[in-house]
């Protein structure tokens, strides 16, 4: 056992640890039993979900971009009730076992953001808490194309703040996040989540086209941690709201260093795929790290990055 | 209900590997008992290939033989990529980890057992699992008539040939150069045979333009057909929604949960 306190709390979720997973790279956890116990982490983070079904991008939708992946998913999910319907009884017994679940509410419009939001709201009591995705890269609709100004990221909060009681976090994109982080935060957005993957492009100079089927799609990895770091840090200063940092996290460095710049929590999100077990490893070498720093308790060393 | 995932990971140790022909590498990895056994035919692993941190991704490979008793899982891969090139490099002796078992495998469809005849068709890498297709269907008694194409002779894995034929099928090679067998397409060879034979099942796997054609010349003769694709995949396991498989009634599929083998016909080729 860690003689170190590891319990935070992300805007009135209530993790055991700081370590979760980014949605879209964890299913929705089941997936990950047989490579360890889920419930190990303080929380993890669903796959974005509409209130219809939706199909996504046609294929390719991954190409491989050195220390990096780009995908352009396009955030293709079953719809609220289908989620509920067949995820719901494990992520309640995640929930019984400690694991905090996040559902992530997607949507291409206002409107479809909050009747997402309802359903979820009425469906999903195993929710601890609400991300909006106003942030994804891969829709043409909705995500980063209203959640990358402070009005339309403001916007949305606003729309979705009173349809539930339960923590509402908002994902940002990498973005002007400073801006943007205090206009959703005077919505009443309990906490943040950033960065999304950047927008990137992979041209395939022999056929002149895209290695995905759009021209452009979200880069994540290794090779975006530093951006995403500097990004928390810029939102931490803006905001007193806490934060969920993702963005490259494969070690207990990597989750320490988003610590340090401000943030309550960290996502583990691509190692994911790749290598199965990072999660849980994160975790163990977060806890080593905050021992050698010498604190008993993690929170005090959120936003202890000396300048 | 929520399904219940079968993935784990596991150690391997490379114990043979070697070029089999121009640019395809066969490998032999110890692994454990416990993922060679679970490995029906036509399911593939996930490989770590070490020695370049920058490239993340694992290599997803369907294998041509698992050996529970030996704890022995043969792979044969084209280099195509940095992953590949790699994999072929590696020494006797080194190893990673592997995530298994994957996907769904090949199925006999109801009619396709003892005393029925049954075509298989690989084209160019995508004969290693269609040499477990024929093993598994010669242990069910079936007759299986193989077509195997390759570009060249010198891009055909012979070894996979020579498994055919001790399973006791009866073996066609084309090349699209005629240095092997008779000059042409698979289509071609198998649009013969369809003429001759009536088939319980059809099994293919290799480019997808190639099963494309095959799909089309089974539906035409009446006979079910499976097809073990590829895609790009992330995870392997279900987590990423990357491998995504356009459907013939709309939506798509996911490639590495519900296949890599399907019925043809469900698919929008």
């Amino acid at each position: 056992m860690s003689s170190v306190s590891m319990a935070v709390d992300l805007g009135g979720i209530h993790m055991e640890n700081p370590v979760c997973t980014a949605s879209g790279t964890f299913g929705n956890g089941w997936q990950f039993e047989g490579f360890y116990d889920v419930s190990e982490l303080g929380a993890i983070t669903c796959k974005g979900v509409s209130a219809e079904p939706w199909e996504g991008n046609p294929a390719p939708r991954m190409a491989e971009l050195p220390s990096a992946v780009m995908n352009s998913v396009g955030l293709q999910n079953p719809g609220v009730r289908a989620f509920v319907r067949d995820y719901g009884d494990y992520l309640a017994g995640l929930s019984a076992r400690g694991c905090k679940v996040i559902c992530q509410v997607a949507g291409h419009s206002v409107e479809e953001y909050v009747r997402a939001l309802e359903l979820f709201e009425e469906l999903a009591p195993f929710a601890a808490g609400f991300e909006l995705n106003i942030s994804c890269p891969n829709i043409a609709k909705g995500g980063s194309a209203m959640g990358s100004t402070p009005a339309g990221a403001a916007e949305v909060t606003r729309a979705c703040r009173p349809h539930t009681s339960r923590p509402l976090l908002v994902k940002l994109a990498p973005t002007n996040v400073g801006e943007i982080a205090r206009a959703v935060e005077a919505e009443g957005a309990d906490a943040l989540t950033l960065i999304n993957t950047i927008p990137g492009m992979a041209i395939d100079v022999r056929t002149r086209r895209s290695r995905v089927s759009r021209p452009t799609a979200g880069v994540s990895g290794p090779a975006i941690h530093a951006i995403a770091v500097r990004m928390v840090w810029e939102a931490a200063r803006a905001v007193s709201i806490p934060i969920n940092g993702v963005g490259g996290v494969t070690s207990g460095e990597d989750a320490a260093e988003f610590i340090l710049a401000g943030a309550t929590a960290v996502s583990v999100g691509t190692a994911n795929l790749y290598d199965p077990m990072a999660a849980p490893r994160v975790l163990r070498e977060l806890e080593q790290w905050a021992e050698g720093q010498g604190v008993t308790d993690i929170n005090e060393l959120i936003g202890a990055f000396e300048c | 209900m929520t399904p219940e995932s079968k993935a784990r990971a596991f150690d391997y140790v490379v114990r043979e590997v070697a070029p089999v022909a121009e640019g395809i590498h066969r490998m032999v990895m110890g692994v454990p008992a416990e993922l060679a056994g679970a490995l029906a035919p036509g399911m593939f692993v996930n490989v770590e290939v070490p020695h370049n941190p920058a490239h993340l991704t694992r290599v997803p490979l369907s294998f041509a033989s698992a050996d529970a008793a030996a704890g022995e899982l043969e792979l044969v891969f084209a280099a195509v990529g940095d992953a590949t090139r790699r994999l072929a490099a590696l020494r006797p002796g080194e190893g990673a980890t592997v995530l298994g078992p994957l996907g769904n495998g090949w199925w006999l469809p109801e009619g396709a057992g003892a005393g029925s005849r049954v075509v298989v068709v690989a084209g160019g890498v995508g004969l290693p699992p269609v040499v477990a297709a024929a093993r598994m269907a010669r242990s069910a008694g079936c007759a299986v008539d193989a077509v195997v194409g390759a570009q060249s002779a010198s891009r055909l894995w012979r070894g996979g040939v020579d498994e055919l034929e001790r399973l006791g099928c009866s073996v066609t090679v084309t090349t699209d150069d005629g240095t092997c067998g008779l000059r042409g397409f698979t289509t071609d060879a198998l649009l013969g045979l369809m003429g001759e034979h009536a088939y319980a099942a059809c099994l293919t796997c290799g480019p997808n333009v190639m099963m494309a054609g095959v799909a089309r010349i089974a539906r035409e003769g009446g006979t079910f057909c499976e097809a073990s694709l590829e895609r790009m995949m992330t995870c392997g396991f279900g987590a990423c929604s990357t491998c995504n498989v356009a459907l013939a009634r709309g939506g798509y599929a996911s490639c590495c949960m519900d296949g890599p083998v399907f019925d043809a016909e469900e698919v929008a080729w």
